[in-house]
């Protein structure tokens, strides 16, 4: 009950407000605000009930018989968390856009429909019981999350639309794929009963299984922005207005996490070889979004390609939990298929704390963060980092804000990211050590996550590096315009209103909370549903100090060598050094689109059919019919007589103009050297088109009467069709 | 009783039609009244037939031992005829006001309204010799209406029509002839062995067949004139070159491989190859033909080529599973394309322009036509809550449930196709409703929705993609029925 309300309220409420924004764009406003708290008030209710154990009616819901195989809706730890992160960020970001969208309120009716509408979609993906439940909900969110994108409507928006619209679609195809292959493979989609469907014919078709697994992670990995297939989320963000950009990188990010990491937990918990896949993947998109970060000049990409690193640091979590797991079961002798979260073993759940903590603490800093950067925009309305240098130098509540995003995201110890990345680098150092021969990771293998724990630390270091870049480049160092600079000192404290200081300030006191063993201990028991599941871990232990702090050693090495360095000129100004042909998407995904492939079609489709000699043979034959019915000779020599002639006319026409139509294609190649002939050029038409366009006139006007034969032809068939009545009759 | 009425369903809109073209009323409300009254009552009297069960076969005429005109209603028939009898008044209705300029209205709605008769008589069939004649019919009484504007374009567009559909219906003709010498007087589920026959030659006979009903499924060699013959006004592009006269070639390979031939028999061997082969390369060329061509109409044109081949696809699987996705997919393709030509000829009806560039900018003037039309987009793709998500979802299990090569070919062509079709059928929405600025065509110019008649249908057909989409539960389970001969 308590969830259908959740997911189905913010729709209806979605198009109310769409209605009263017609009216009065003020009662919308607030509407919208006040539709996002009891939206808030609801997800604590429901995760208070969850703490409680309250009744199974107030969590759980199922609708049989809709779409191809029923929807359910299920609350528990992690579900119910994430429902209430999901809410706050909605609820946070709408009283944020409220003093954003003061300077440019065009098409907000769209923006507060779509933005309602996605909140109730993304609740039903987290509150989601199946994965066609979740797979229904994940297309209606990547569609109506498409309009954020889109919204200011500029040339550069449009484009990065294009490019999200397509990426969501291919991943809900791919991923469509995978459940379809899922289905069939285990013939339910339930999250609870896949664990008990599989081990009844896992050993048959793993192979098909895999396959379901690897479409359903590169279809899931679409909205997370996992590579290869990221290419969106750097370009959508600088695009988007910041509240959107704050939930696009907070929240939708995430829905494509929960899809993979449930689909992990429930199916592929045992299989190594999926484990070692979404380790890799996930290493990549860490390390790329890190350096991508490193390289940019413009505060929300920098902000976007960091979202996509620390993405890249959750599949590595999940990455790892699968590894663990695969691991502790080839121990056991097993064999047995687990699955569910119950079943973790003690560092894989371990390692899917980590996880599920680094989810929760990125979703609290992107939205701090991107909230910052918003005030940024709305002030300076610049995001270019040369020209917003030295913004906040006096705005100190700002400062404080962004400084605690900087310590919380790079992993300062006694800060929220700390403990989730040091979770995550102990889950690597713990598949190091339990290595073995014959085991899921063999000792050739520890070599390979030696490799994977540097990487983890690199960019780690890199995260420190570059969020060290913005908030030097924004708090501290002067603008190179000292009359811009002039104007952002004297802006003082009315940067910002209430609502949004509440936003960014409050949500940066959270960073510290979060960071305390106490707090992050009772949540992760609380998603991963081991009671206790933190207790052996020690933040302040000297093992994970020293990790944490070789990472910072790491950022600020690169810090003051790197960045200062090569990527600030002599004149003290950030430059863009990154290759601009460098991008995925301009060097492969829409050249395979607008040329390639239509190419290679092209070519396919001319050999079968699309040429028109087909048409051509349909259509001389059409024309010796058309001419020889309305002769109405007595005698059969003379009808033969003028069918022979008719037909030598006719195709004496047809080779003429088959031949005048090659020469001109032969011409139109080497001499003329058109490309295209329009309209236009009537006049300068050569010899050979004005001798075609002279014969087709000619045989045209003979074949015209041909529609009136077909008619007879019609009236002679529903006359047999009287006649069979008048049988009927007659009977 | 139900014998004279499925009698009277063929024949009423066939005498109606032919009304008009003998003397026609005078006033325009009274044509308009005429049409529709013909169409609704027709359409009642289906339902009355359908509501009451299957019929059995009975014969209205004999030509000699074996070969005779019978008519029947089975499951599939009910399906064909419960779908084409929903929309004909429908875009009768909106044909009103889209041909309210028109010249030789009292033609094209003779022709118009005689095509709902032939299609019925396709529906209701009892044998292949019968369906052979209504269908070689549906070709001949729609040439009129393709060539209905009477210039040169159409003339050749009917040229090529008329070529391509009588060539195909006399290449199906050996295969009608063969079989009927052959086996049992009417259809049935399973068909029949023809183990008379050398196995080799049977199945050349069936791929004879296949190709020949193909030419109006418009199978890949043979497709050309479907996009050609989108010249004509969109009611008939709408009703006859997306569903009616498509479907009827998609419905006589059903009936020829399911209720003729038998499935069992043809299963493995190399005609099915052929076909599905055949199938699954034309559903994905056709939808990357479809991404080059910018002619609106010819565009979607292009898209039922396609759809038309996730059917065929379906069907020959081979599988229950497969039949009942392919014909779940001849019904839903239905309602979405039906809803997508009416948008695309409010469009053009509205602007007088054709070409997908010259829409930039038109969604914010027409926001309902394209809020419809984007539905159908969407519901094409196969995103779900919509109903073409749900027969892809099935034509994907089923390909995984055949289990061969070709399925699993033929279902990763399906998703590759989805997602061409994603592009020909959004980048019209994204034209329309976020037009690059200095691109917007429609800024400042006059343009609006057009009125109730054009509208309504347009949102019936929405409105029905929807609840298909979001309760497939009765609809599957009947199909389900007719696939396993219950119905």
């Amino acid at each position: 009950m308590l969830t259908a309300l959740l997911v189905f309220l913010p729709f209806g409420f979605g198009i109310t407000d769409y209605i009263i924004g017609k009216k009065s764009e003020k009662t919308r406003n607030s509407f919208a605000v006040i539709t996002t708290f009891i939206e808030l008030a609801l997800s604590v209710l429901l995760l208070l009930t969850v703490i409680r154990g309250g009744a199974s009616s107030l969590l759980n819901l199922d609708i049989p018989h809709v779409f191809a195989s029923g929807m359910s809706l299920r609350a528990d730890g992690f579900r119910s968390v994430y429902s209430l992160v999901t809410a706050l960020m909605w609820a946070f970001t709408t009283l944020f856009s409220q003093e954003y969208f003061r300077h440019e309120p065009e098409n907000l009716n769209r923006y507060y429909l779509f933005v309602l509408a996605t909140l109730g979609a993304t609740q039903g993906v987290m509150l989601s019981g199946d994965l066609m439940t979740t797979f229904v909900f994940f297309e209606i969110l990547s569609l109506t999350s498409f309009t954020w994108v889109m919204h200011e409507e500029t040339q550069g928006a449009i484009r990065a639309g294009y490019t999200y619209l397509f990426i969501a679609i291919i991943g809900g195809l791919v991923l469509f794929m995978g459940l379809a292959l899922l289905q069939y493979e285990t013939g339910t989609l339930m999250y609870a009963e896949l664990p008990s469907a599989l081990s009844a014919r896992h050993a048959a078709g793993s192979g098909r299984l895999l396959a379901a697994g690897i479409c359903i992670l590169i279809g899931f990995g679409c909205k997370a922005g996992m590579f290869p297939v990221h290419v969106w989320l750097p370009k959508a963000h600088p695009v988007a207005p910041a509240p959107a950009s704050a939930l696009l990188s907070g929240v939708l990010t995430k829905v494509g996490i929960y899809g993979i990491l449930m689909t992990t937990v429930e199916v592929f918990l045992e299989n190594a070889l999926f484990g070692w896949t979404v380790l890799i993947l996930g290493t990549i998109t860490m390390f790329l979004g890190a350096l991508l970060a490193l390289f940019s000049v413009n505060l929300k990409r920098t902000l976007a390609c960091s979202s996509m690193s620390q993405i890249g640091f959750i599949l590595t979590g999940i990455g790892m939990t699968v590894l663990l797991t695969a691991q502790g079961a080839g121990e056991t002798a097993g064999g047995t298929i687990v699955g569910g979260f119950s079943s973790l073993g003690h560092h894989a759940a371990m390692a899917m704390s980590g996880t599920m903590l680094h989810m929760v603490n990125h979703s609290m800093l992107k939205l701090c963060l991107f909230c910052a950067a918003g005030v940024v925009v709305m002030n300076a309305e610049a995001l270019d980092l040369n020209e917003i240098r030295g913004f906040g130098r006096n705005k100190t509540l700002l400062k404080i804000s962004f400084f605690l995003g900087l310590v919380g995201i790079s992993g300062v110890p006694m800060f929220n990211g700390y403990a989730s990345k040091t979770l995550l680098h102990e889950a690597i150092t713990s598949g190091i050590h339990e290595a073995g021969e014959g085991a899921a990771i063999t000792l050739a293998q520890a070599h390979d996550l030696h490799v994977i724990e540097w990487i983890f630390l690199i960019s780690g270091g890199c995260t420190f590096a570059y969020m060290l870049k913005l908030f030097i480049c924004v708090f501290v160092e002067k603008n190179k315009d000292l009359r811009k600079q002039e104007v952002f000192d004297k802006a003082g404290k009315s940067y910002m209103n209430a609502g949004s200081t509440l936003v960014v300030f409050g949500t940066s006191i959270l960073f510290i909370l979060l960071g305390q063993k106490p707090v992050f201990g009772a949540i992760a028991s609380l998603m991963t549903g081991h009671a206790g599941v933190l207790e052996e871990f020690r933040p302040l232990s000297f093992e994970c100090i020293s990790g944490g702090l070789i990472s910072l050693g790491i950022g600020l090495f690169l810090y003051l060598v790197f960045i200062r360095r090569v990527l600030m000129t002599r004149e003290r100004v950030y430059a863009d050094r990154w290759p601009a042909w460098l991008d995925l998407e301009e060097l492969l995904y829409r050249p395979l689109l607008t040329k390639w492939l239509p190419a290679i079609f092209g070519t396919i489709l001319s050999v079968f059919g699309e040429n028109k000699v087909l048409t051509r043979v349909c259509r001389g034959l059409m024309m010796v019919m058309t001419n020889t019915v309305p002769q109405t000779g007595e005698d059969r020599l003379l009808k033969k007589a003028a069918f022979m002639v008719f037909y030598l006319f006719a195709a004496v026409l047809k080779v003429l103009s088959m031949g005048t139509d090659a020469l001109i294609m032969l011409s139109r190649k080497t001499v003329l050297r058109e490309r295209v002939i329009t309209g236009k050029a009537q006049g300068t038409l050569s010899f050979f088109h004005k001798k075609r366009d002279e014969i087709r006139e000619g045989y045209g006007s003979l074949t015209a009467n041909f529609s009136f034969a077909m008619m007879f032809a019609c009236i002679g068939m529903l006359l047999i069709l009287g006649v069979i009545v008048f049988y009927i009759v007659r009977r | 009783m139900r014998n004279i009425l499925i009698i009277i369903a063929i024949l009423l809109p066939i005498l109606g039609g032919a009304r008009l073209l003998v003397s026609a009323p005078k006033s325009v409300p009274g044509k308009r009244i005429w049409c529709e009254v013909i169409a609704c009552a027709a359409s009642v009297i289906v339902w009355i037939v359908i509501l009451g069960g299957p019929v059995g076969d009975f014969t209205v005429y004999s030509f000699t031992r074996g070969y005779r005109i019978a008519f029947q209603l089975d499951g599939l028939g009910m399906l064909f005829a419960g779908m084409v009898s929903l929309m004909w008044p429908f875009v009768t209705l909106y044909a009103f006001e889209y041909m309210g300029n028109a010249e030789h209205k009292n033609v094209f709605f003779a022709f118009y309204i005689m095509t709902y008769g032939v299609a019925l008589g396709v529906c209701f069939s009892a044998n292949i010799l019968t369906l052979y004649v209504f269908y070689e019919m549906l070709s001949l009484v729609t040439i009129p209406l393709v060539t209905h504007y009477q210039n040169s374009e159409s003339m050749y567009a009917g040229r090529v029509y008329a070529g391509y559909v009588i060539g195909g219906a006399a290449a199906a003709l050996i295969t009608v002839m063969v079989t009927t010498m052959y086996t049992t007087p009417s259809f049935t589920l399973g068909g029949h062995s023809f183990h008379e026959l050398p196995e080799n030659f049977m199945l050349l006979i069936y791929l004879i067949g296949f190709f020949g009903f193909g030419v109006k499924a418009a199978v890949m060699p043979f497709h050309r004139w479907l996009p050609t013959a989108s010249v004509a006004p969109t009611p008939v592009t709408a009703l006859l070159h997306a569903v009616a006269v498509v479907n009827s070639g998609v419905f006589a390979i059903m009936r020829l491989t399911w209720y003729v031939f038998s499935p069992q028999h043809l299963a493995g061997t190399w005609a099915q190859k052929v076909a599905v082969t055949v199938s699954f390369v034309t559903l994905v060329l056709s939808a990357g033909r479809a991404l080059r061509e910018r002619h609106f109409k010819r565009r979607l044109a292009y898209s039922t080529v396609s759809n038309l081949s996730y059917m065929l696809f379906g069907v020959m699987l081979l599988n229950p599973a497969g039949y009942t996705a392919g014909m779940a997919h001849m019904l839903f393709h239905g309602v979405i394309k039906m809803s997508l030509f009416l948008c695309a000829g409010a469009f053009m009806h509205q602007s007088g322009r054709s070409y997908v560039y010259e829409i930039n900018g038109a969604g914010k003037k027409m926001p309902l036509t394209f809020t419809f039309y984007t539905l159908g987009a969407l519901s094409l793709t196969g995103i779900p809550m919509l109903c073409g998500f749900i027969s892809k979802w099935n034509l994907l299990l089923a390909g995984a449930q055949a289990g061969t090569v070709y399925s699993y070919i033929g279902t990763a062509c399906l998703i590759v196709a989805a997602f061409f079709c994603a592009i020909y059928t959004l980048s019209v929405t994204l034209r329309a409703f976020f037009p690059v600025s200095d691109e917007n065509r429609w800024k400042g110019k006059e343009l609006t929705d057009p009125g109730w008649r054009m509208l309504l249908p347009i949102g019936i057909f929405t409105a029905v993609n929807v609840l298909l989409g979001i309760f497939p539960g009765p609809i599957m389970d009947f199909l389900g029925k007719i696939a396993a001969g219950v119905i």
